[in-house]
């Protein structure tokens, strides 16, 4: 079989309009997330000489061989482990930031400050009714702010649960795009662009899924993910064409349990850990605030009822409620308030039992404590925005590596335009000259 | 080879970028409100130590007011006392006219009207009353400290005069009760002014008595009691010694909390202000290059 000059300048032309195509799709796609630089393949087309014709020249041109992806799986995989952890640290971080808003805001601390003061003040004058009124009314506020952290504690609960029930809904819609992409990979061409794109997609959930928890994941030859929550031995949650389905229980304190396909797992990384992780410190500044809250009613109602009111008789608890949502003033009016010791009589100016609950108060270290509980939250907070700082710049760091490799460099693409645009060029030349000989022979006749 | 990608590369200028602004930021921040935390994470050590210190000044803004409070019942039961000395020096001279012997009956009358008097204006005094109301020489009583029962002037307060704590748990007794001042030994027999008063105008009224050496017998109580009253300022004095004593140590304490506070929890203005400087230069430098980088483009160069 002889060389045709036209057909091999025709598909030098064809090949490097294509892979002048691909370079305008890099181009236009430099900004797309998880788009993976493609580039042309080409291959020479030749064919050995068949019997007697050894000698021949057996040229056939070019043609482009495939689509490769510049994806390298190692970085990729590092990507997705830095994300999980990088996003587990920022969601607990967040938690904790709202945890320690919540408690910080409310003021708890300077109420009962404010509460010790107006007591402290109450004993320069006792049988005082404004003074009395202060007593009662600095006690209401501290009361509301106990309240208000409660509330805004269980506020930043919930929104931390919502944010994890979202997030396993989106794992299931990712796992369940991830099987279709399994099965439609099978059936793609090996080297086609459609193969390229559906990998680009896959990689991108795979990604964006590791954001949600933290994942292992084995690739088949055909590119098909399978994929394991909880470690290697973890359940499947993708595998082949079939999703398992994520699900989220909240257990009675509020802290999240997860599951795959009905067995139990614990995720390590991702928004799902940090939300689990935040919840679990949530509970626990609860239960601390709720026993500071107990602890005052019961001190002060202890004293109350070893007491007597200003008109003789036996004092009143003051506070009603013992957790520090429902703590509550019983009474407001400041003639109820027990200063004097039990079987005093009325308008008694005896403040014993009052320098008593000021002195318990005090020893009792109660706004220490409240002190230790605000110290306990903002030192968690620093010491997770110290790892999360971390293991963000990890992340970002692997990130970079990865699009420094797979992403797209707008030079190298304008010197690839100019480098196929000279081939088709050149193609074209090498028809004209095909051509200019096909015109000399036409000539010779 | 590395293959320097455009994405790469506008990420990383992004990150460093906004990593700039957002510690320009918080040193802004800092120059604005003067605290150099705006949350307790930012340095929980300090926050911490803040709140003890804002609780010290509070609890102790409390301890002034109640030391003003003491000491302003203290100035008062001051110039009662001095009132009751000035009676009792007046009582005094009346006693020794009354032990003058040539007195007519008339003279004794008059004489016996203006001790009458005199024990009269030692009662008012005596339930003279604070700033709240309360009897000053009552002890803890709610009304009245003496009380005219007709049978003669009884002390009705309580044992004990109220104490207060002005911080650092010291407590200062704010008044004295009224036998504290007014009642006192008199040849190993107590008696009070009023009883010494009493007897001397029954002695001036009644013709037969022997108003001389009644008179005689006054003086000389009187000069115990004129005692018992001087011994009580001294008391008061002394209490109002111990307030400011105790008034100082809070001043000075409360100037070292300040000073603690802004140390802890204050930005240095000039610190800040160059570190803001430095990182607004950083910050400038990078925005610069990153124009000038951000224009290298090949795509420039092809016509």
């Amino acid at each position: 079989m002889a060389s045709d000059l036209l057909s091999i300048a025709a598909s030098g032309a064809r090949a490097a309009r294509g892979a002048l195509d691909v370079t305008a799709q890099n181009i236009a796609n430099a900004a797309s997330d998880g788009y993976v630089r493609r580039s042309a393949r080409m291959e020479e087309v030749s064919a050995s000489g068949g019997l007697g014709r050894i000698g021949d020249i057996s040229l056939s041109g070019v043609r482009i061989d495939g689509i490769s992806r510049n994806a390298d799986m190692f970085r990729q995989a590092e990507v997705r482990r830095t994300n999980s952890d990088a996003t587990r640290a920022a969601t607990e971080l967040a938690g904790l930031q709202n945890i320690e808003s919540a408690v910080e805001q409310a003021g708890i601390f300077s109420a009962i400050v404010e509460f010790e003061g107006a007591l402290r003040q109450l004993e320069s004058d006792p049988v005082d009714l404004s003074l009395r009124a202060a007593v009662v009314a600095s006690a209401e506020t501290m009361a509301g702010k106990f309240n208000i952290a409660a509330e805004s504690l269980s506020s930043a609960v919930a929104g931390a649960q919502f944010q994890a029930g979202a997030a396993v809904d989106e794992a299931n819609v990712i796992a369940a795009e991830l099987a279709r992409i399994n099965v439609r990979l099978a059936r793609a061409g090996a080297g086609s662009s459609d193969r390229a794109s559906l990998l680009d997609q896959r990689d991108l959930m795979l990604e964006r899924l590791s954001g949600i928890t933290d994942t292992q994941t084995t690739f088949s030859a055909d590119g098909a993910v399978t994929v394991r929550v909880g470690g290697s031995t973890g359940p499947l949650l993708v595998s082949g064409g079939t999703p398992a389905a994520l699900s989220m229980t909240l257990a009675a304190d509020g802290t999240p349990s997860f599951a795959v396909g009905g067995t139990a797992v614990s995720p390590g990384g991702g928004a799902l850990a940090g939300h689990a992780l935040a919840l679990g410190q949530a509970v626990e500044i609860g239960a601390a605030l709720d026993e500071l809250a107990a602890d005052i009613a019961a001190l002060v109602n202890g004293s109350q009822a070893g007491g007597a009111a200003l008109d003789g008789s036996a004092g009143q608890p003051l506070f009603t409620g013992s957790t520090a949502a429902t703590l509550q003033t019983a009474f407001r009016d400041g003639r109820l308030l027990a200063t004097a010791p039990a079987g005093s009589p009325a308008e008694s100016r005896d403040a014993s039992q009052l320098i008593g609950l000021r002195s318990a108060l005090e020893t009792g270290g109660l706004a220490e404590r409240m002190n230790g509980i605000m110290f306990g939250i903002s030192s968690r907070v620093a010491g997770h925005e110290i790892t999360a700082e971390a293991l963000d710049a990890i992340a970002a760091s692997a990130r970079i590596s990865l699009e420094q490799q797979a992403g797209v460099d707008l030079d190298t693409e304008a010197a690839n335009l100019i480098r196929y645009q000279q081939a088709f060029q050149a193609s074209g030349r090498a028809m004209q000259v095909a051509s200019d000989i096909f015109d000399t022979l036409i000539g010779i006749g | 080879m590395i293959n320097l990608s455009t994405g790469a590369f506008f990420e990383r200028a992004t990150r460093q970028i906004g990593t700039l602004r957002e510690r320009a930021n918080r040193l802004q921040d800092q120059i604005g409100s003067g605290e150099r935390l705006s949350r307790s994470s930012d340095d929980p050590v300090a926050a911490a130590r803040l709140r003890t210190l804002a609780r010290r000044e509070r609890l102790a803004e409390v301890d002034q007011r109640n030391a003003d409070r003491a000491m302003g019942d203290l100035q008062l039961t001051d110039k009662a006392l001095e009132s009751l000395a000035e009676i009792t020096i007046r009582a005094r001279e009346l006693a020794m006219q009354a032990a003058n012997e040539t007195l007519g009956v008339e003279q004794r009358q008059m004489l016996r009207a203006e001790i009458d008097g005199l024990r009269e204006s030692v009662l008012l005094v005596a339930n003279s009353r604070n700033g709240a109301g309360q009897a000053l020489f009552g002890g803890q009583a709610a009304g009245l400290a003496y009380e005219d029962t007709g049978a003669g002037i009884t002390y009705v307060g309580t044992d004990t005069a109220e104490s207060v704590g002005i911080g650092d748990g010291q407590s200062v007794t704010r008044s004295l009760t009224g036998p504290e001042v007014l009642t006192f030994d008199f040849e190993g027999t107590p008696t009070d002014v009023f009883a010494v008063l009493a007897t001397l105008s029954a002695a001036l009224q009644d013709p037969l008595a022997d108003a001389a050496s009644a008179g005689r017998l006054a003086m000389a109580q009187l000069d115990s009691g004129l005692d018992q009253v001087t011994t009580a300022q001294t008391i008061v004095g002394a209490r109002m010694g111990w307030i400011e004593i105790i008034d100082e140590r809070r001043l000075a304490s409360g100037e070292l909390v300040a000073e603690e506070r802004s140390e802890i929890g204050g930005a240095d203005l000039a610190t800040t202000m160059t570190r803001l400087q430095e990182i607004l230069t950083v910050l400038e430098a990078s925005q610069a290059s990153f124009v000038r980088l951000a224009n290298l483009s090949l795509f420039n160069s092809l016509r």
